[in-house]
């Protein structure tokens, strides 16, 4: 079939593209100044137990063979060491990554839903109040600066009005209890990611809705709407069952190509509400300069970001009966 | 040209997203050259390094300094002044320079076809896909602190391949017009006929992803600021969000705290109306639905 | 529609509501905020301050300081310890005390952790057990140490490093020597539950999130007078919470989710914590230095002059009252005042209570008469103060432009903040300086590793209270690739008095040593030492009582032996 076609050429494309990423990582993080060691020196070190730690590290290999034993190690499955933690990376990859998909694939979900749904709704008001209204917020929504609206979040919701945690992904006192059930340490995680999931909505559902009203638009002078209409089918059902699913298409479309967008946001989200996740794990990696960690992360969320826009293409073949591979 | 200029500024005076976009950005435009006077009225205004000598700490607004001090006595509103500056050489040096290489790259590879328009739309695919911030927080912690051009060329090498995307499906479509055949008979070079022929056709859809790089640009920029991995020794509002946060003012000083984060969404925004606007301007079938209503 | 979205709202409330009323408060809790997650639990691989915080928990040594003199006290360790001059030993007896399984704590375990030790060479620890030669152990209570040669540090630093059960570490050094990197094999290796014999045990660390703690019963000190104290500890279970900012964590102190923030709180936030009722502020003094260092192996630095003239250029009142909002105390000396001890106060003290004027001034003198001269002077024919341009050298070059380095402002505020008014100060008087923020990793590489800077601005933060640091930075021998002397300062005289120092084991006479050692440092300037920040932390008054105030804060062992629930009706 051709869709199996299309999917395994994209398979080995993202494969190659996955490959250069990492070529071009090992480079720049043996290239750059400073080195983890330098970090864990202090006074009562002195300069020969430095260098017995740089040799045991394996950091005074030449460049050439640190290069194979990457390769090696990586596509066996050893992501090395964390620097900062010293357990192994993948270990605590593992352990972040379900809170980041978490957040992330609800946060997406919830704002393109919305976007939708709204988009819909603002297209069929054009140029009424509701629409003007509608548009006018996406826009201002979608225009704030995301640490920031992240910050008064926590300050007014968090500690003002006091309905929500201030931060972090579930509260340590429900979880040490062994007598609280799976549903109370259900609802804590639900109850820790309310502010997050806020915060990353507001930004995202904007676009979305504006893209999805346009599409609207355009999709009502579609010539096949007309044959609706001339069959005698009322405005409602044209716009929700013939105009709407067609119409969504693009959106699900920029859903992919604005994950990149996404996770930028999501790191910086998951840094100010201290979610645990990798976008979070990234950031301090990067400034403990924790090479395997960071490599490691950003690995991972580029294959993210790189399989969930196959799946979106592939989503869009399917849904979209006219596009051919 | 000019007949072309004036025709779309008619229509774009019709839109009042448009306007509010413009009324705004000339608003930050002002505050941005007004950036330059305070520091000569009185050394104590300078945004980086003018303490004010009788105070020490964060106070609020007064008539010495409109919108309060900060921590070590320096004057908030000279800093947002400064920061508008930066803001708009960020961001417009981001975009000039992503539009100039997506612009290049889009006609090169619609025009030529075959393998460099593969390579090259793969390799605009491959980057496409990086999430700016982190690839600029990576590369600007790896290599110390960068200097604040170091930062608008690295927004600008990553932001270049939606544009191409665009620039190419026109050029593309540019390709088998009649003109474009009538210049290869006449014997011009296929430089010529990107840069004489089809360049002044992209052009305006150039211009129009402009001003939606500028605000990514500025966004990405405050980002890295506010997370500590800017140009210290720029003031810009993503650096003053830093200072808030990391001194503890940032639930004590409203004055301090708030502007900022408003004026980068504000310039954000106005921008992007600039953006829609001009959309509507460059596209005819988006104006008949004016018309129609 | 709209039906629908109110009802789900209604239940939204329902079922939140209870979770954000939070818990009655427990009062066998006590509540810790972190700045940042613990590292490890892995004592060998635990350089960070959190990591170490709470392991000093549970692992134990054999010396500890007391909170108010600072003197050493026995710990693990029953009374002083016995010199032998003959044999150049000390003998230490050990209390009766039981690891947390409850066997008994033995002589052996103190051979077994230097013996770790010196196998393995871990850092950070080596320094301070490689010249112990052998270790008797004649009893299961009595441990003789045989140095190679007297060493000062031995009372100071090795009889308060932490001592670790046989039982737990012998199978992983085992295993780890099999290994082709064992020192990575040792301190990698993953520790759930450390054994120790202090006051406290791991429950359980979920990552990301908190460390539970929970009092250990065999804990040698419950109900015992250790250094006039009867200690407890009088709390059940210490939850450790790991929070991203510290303005978050603040804000959970005022909102009671924590009894207590492990880390300094920046000069800002004390106004508004002024005003909570129920917090607490504490001031205390740092064992720590933050100077202007310079490279003194090529030009400019290289002349004390210059470097004397800049002493008096830096305005070390601005920095401590803008920079610190007053925060902090004025260092003139590396050794910081609060180390009442070896601190000299004898040194010179260049321009102190001068105004702008007058340091300019006093500077323009200092350089002139060795011969430097302006463009324009910053002091013109009349004695009046202007902006100065373009200083040459006694040798007649224009002096180059040079960089200061300081670690980046998010790392740092207050250094980065220092950098750059100096910068503004030595510009206004000619020299063409930049004060440039680097990465903290590569910053020590370009300074520590490959000696290619011109002046930085770095500081110690926990300087230890033995004062042999000072050898450390200023040795000759210790000009080398990653050695200790950054700045490249060598003069025999120091090195013949610091070596001295080492080997004297008569405390007056070392003092006496160390002053000297200070007084020729102050006087050559290498380092410019600046401030000594005040650490400022809070703590809840309404639910403990007892914090122990010592150099370096209320975070130590003692307050959490101490500290008792402040309720009349504590469970």
């Amino acid at each position: 079939m051709e869709i199996r076609k299309f999917v395994c050429k994209r398979l080995i494309e993202i494969f190659v593209i996955f490959f250069v990423i990492l070529t071009v990582l090992f480079l720049l993080f043996r290239l750059a100044p400073g080195d983890p060691v330098t970090r864990m020196v202090d006074p009562t070190m002195t300069p020969e137990d430095a260098a017995h730690l740089i040799a045991q590290l394996g950091l005074d290999q030449p460049i050439w063979l640190q290069y194979i034993y990457y390769l090696k190690n990586f596509f066996t499955g050893n992501f090395g060491i964390s620097f900062h933690y010293g357990v192994a990376v993948l270990s605590i990859i593992l352990n972040r990554l379900p809170n980041t998909i978490l957040l992330f694939s609800t946060s997406i979900l919830l704002s393109a839903f919305a976007g939708i749904f709204l988009g819909k709704i603002a297209s069929w008001h054009k140029g009424k109040k509701t629409d003007t209204w509608m548009t006018l917020g996406a826009l201002i929504c979608h225009t704030l600066f995301l640490p920031w609206l992240a910050l008064i979040m926590i300050w007014i919701f968090g500690f003002h009005v006091g309905w929500f945690p201030l931060n972090g992904m579930i509260t340590p006192e429900i979880w040490l209890d062994s007598s609280s059930g799976f549903w109370l340490k259900f609802l804590d995680i639900a109850h820790h990611m309310v502010l997050p999931l806020a915060t990353l909505f507001l930004i995202h559902f904007g676009s979305y809705l504006l893209l999805m009203r346009s599409s609207m638009l355009d999709t009502l002078k579609e010539d096949y709407i007309l044959t609706a209409r001339a069959k005698g089918l009322t405005e409602k059902v044209i716009r929700n069952h013939h105009a709407a699913p067609n119409a969504a298409l693009p959106v699900v479309t920029s859903v992919g190509i604005s994950l990149a967008f996404s996770l930028s946001g999501g790191a910086l989200t998951e840094t100010v509400f201290s979610w645990p996740g990798i976008g979070r794990e990234l950031v301090f990696a990067v400034s403990n300069s924790d090479y395997p960690l960071a490599q490691a992360s950003f690995l991972l969320i580029a294959t993210v970001v790189l399989i969930s826009n196959l799946v979106v293409d592939v989503l869009y073949a399917y849904l979209d009966p006219r596009i051919k591979y | 040209m000019v007949e072309r200029f004036l025709e779309g500024w008619s229509v774009y005076k019709e839109n009042l997203i448009g306007k509010i976009g413009l009324i705004l950005l000339v608003i930050f435009a002002l505050m941005a050259l007004c950036s330059f006077f305070p520091p000569m009225i009185d050394p104590m205004y300078h945004p980086m390094t003018g303490v004010d000598p009788l105070i020490s700490h964060s106070t609020s607004p007064s008539w010495r300094h409109w919108l309060g001090t900060d921590f070590i006595g320096r004057d908030i509103f000279c800093q947002l002044l400064a920061g508008a500056r930066i803001a708009f050489m960020v961001g417009i040096s981001a975009a000039f320079m992503s539009i100039l290489l997506g612009t290049a790259i889009g006609m090169i590879a619609g025009y030529s076809g075959k393998i460099v328009d593969t390579l090259l739309m793969r390799l605009a695919d491959m980057i496409m896909v990086m999430p700016t911030l982190l690839v600029v927080l990576i590369l600007s912690s790896l290599f110390g602190q960068l200097n604040i051009w170091t930062i608008v060329l690295l927004i600008a090498l990553f932001r270049w391949p939606g544009v191409s995307r665009v620039i190419r499906a026109q050029t593309l479509s540019l390709k088998e017009r009649p003109f474009i055949e009538a210049a290869k008979v006449a014997g011009a070079s296929h430089f010529r006929i990107i840069f004489r022929h089809i360049m002044p056709n992209v052009l305006p859809l150039s211009l129009l992803y402009m001003t939606f790089r500028v605000t990514s640009a500025i966004i990405i920029e405050a980002a890295l600021a506010f997370l500590g991995f800017g140009d210290p020794s720029t003031v810009s509002w993503g650096m003053m969000l830093q200072w808030v946060w990391k001194t503890g003012h940032m639930f004590q000083a409203p004055y301090w705290l708030l502007p900022p984060g408003i004026c980068i969404s504000l310039l954000t925004l106005s921008f992007y109306m600039l953006g829609r606007a001009m959309e509507e301007v460059l596209d005819p079938r988006l104006r008949k639905e004016v018309a129609q209503e | 529609m709209k039906r629908k979205l109110l009802l789900f709202f209604q239940i939204f409330i329902i079922l939140f509501l209870p979770l954000s009323c939070g818990k009655q408060h427990d009062y066998r809790f006590l509540k810790i905020g972190l700045h940042e997650e613990p590292k490890t639990l892995n004592i060998w691989l635990a350089s960070d301050a959190n990591s170490k915080k709470i392991l000093s928990l549970i692992y134990q040594p054999l010396y500890l300081r007391d909170p108010e003199t600072l003197n050493l006290v026995p710990w693990l360790a029953d009374g002083e310890p016995k010199y032998h001059p003959d044999t150049i030993s000390y003998t230490v007896r050990l209390k009766p005390a039981k690891w947390s399984d409850g066997s008994d704590v033995t002589s052996k375990d103190v051979a077994f952790t230097a013996a770790i030790i010196k196998e393995f060479r871990v850092p950070r620890y080596y320094s301070s057990w490689k010249f112990i030669k052998k270790i008797e152990t004649p009893d299961n209570h009595t441990v003789r140490f045989y140095l190679e040669k007297p060493k000062a540090i031995f009372l100071t630093r090795t009889l308060t490093s932490s001592i670790v059960s046989t039982k737990e570490w012998s199978d992983i050094a085992q295993a780890a020597r099999t290994k082709q990197k064992p020192l990575i094999a040792l301190i990698n290796h993953k520790i759930e539950k450390p054994m120790g014999c202090g006051p406290f045990v791991i429950k359980k660390w979920h990552r990301g999130t908190y460390v539970h703690l929970q009092k250990n019963r065999y804990f040698f000190g419950l109900g015992q007078d250790i250094g006039g104290r009867i200690l407890g500890p009088y709390v059940n279970d210490l939850l450790f919470k790991v929070y991203g900012t510290a303005d978050v964590a603040v804000l959970a102190l005022k909102k009671g989710s924590i009894d207590m923030f492990l880390w300094g709180i920046q000069p800002g936030y004390i106004d508004d914590l002024k005003r909570q009722k129920n917090i607490r502020i504490f001031y205390s003094k740092k064992s720590a230095v933050y100077f202007m260092g310079f490279n003194l192996r090529s030009l400019p630095f290289s002349d004390v002059s210059l470097r004397r003239a800049i002493a008096v250029l830096v305005d070390k009142e601005f920095i401590i009252s803008r920079i610190l909002q007053n925060y902090g105390t004025r260092m003139d000396s590396i050794v910081p005042p609060g180390n009442k001890y070896w601190f000299c106060s004898d040194v010179p003290r260049y321009g102190e209570g001068m105004d702008r004027d007058d340091r300019i001034k006093t500077a323009y003198h200092i350089l002139q008469k060795v011969g430097y001269t302006w463009e324009i002077p910053p002091v013109d024919g009349s004695g009046r103060v202007v902006p100065g341009k373009g200083i040459r050298l006694p040798n007649g070059q224009l002096m180059e432009k040079f960089t200061i380095l300081t670690p980046p402002a998010d790392y740092d505020p207050l250094r980065a903040m220092s950098g750059m008014m100096i910068q503004e100060w030595l510009r206004a008087f000619g020299m063409p300086a930049l004060s440039r923020p680097m990465a903290f990793g590569a910053l020590l590489t370009q300074i520590k590793g490959r000696h290619e800077f011109d002046a930085f601005i770095l500081g110690y933060g926990r300087l230890s209270m033995d004062p042999d640091y000072l050898r450390n930075f200023f040795l000759s021998a210790n000009d080398k690739e990653r050695g200790w002397n950054m700045s490249g300062y060598k003069n025999p005289e120091f090195d013949h008095l610091a070596e001295k120092s080492t080997s004297e084991m008569n405390q007056e006479l070392r003092k006496k040593l160390i002053f000297k050692m200070q007084k020729i440092i102050m006087r050559d300037v290498p380092y410019i030492p600046i401030y000594d920040p005040a650490l400022i932390e809070a703590v809840r008054k309404d639910t403990f009582t007892g914090w122990v105030e010592t150099l370096d804060g209320i975070g130590n062992l003692w307050s959490f032996c101490l500290v008792k629930p402040n309720d009349t009706t504590s469970q």
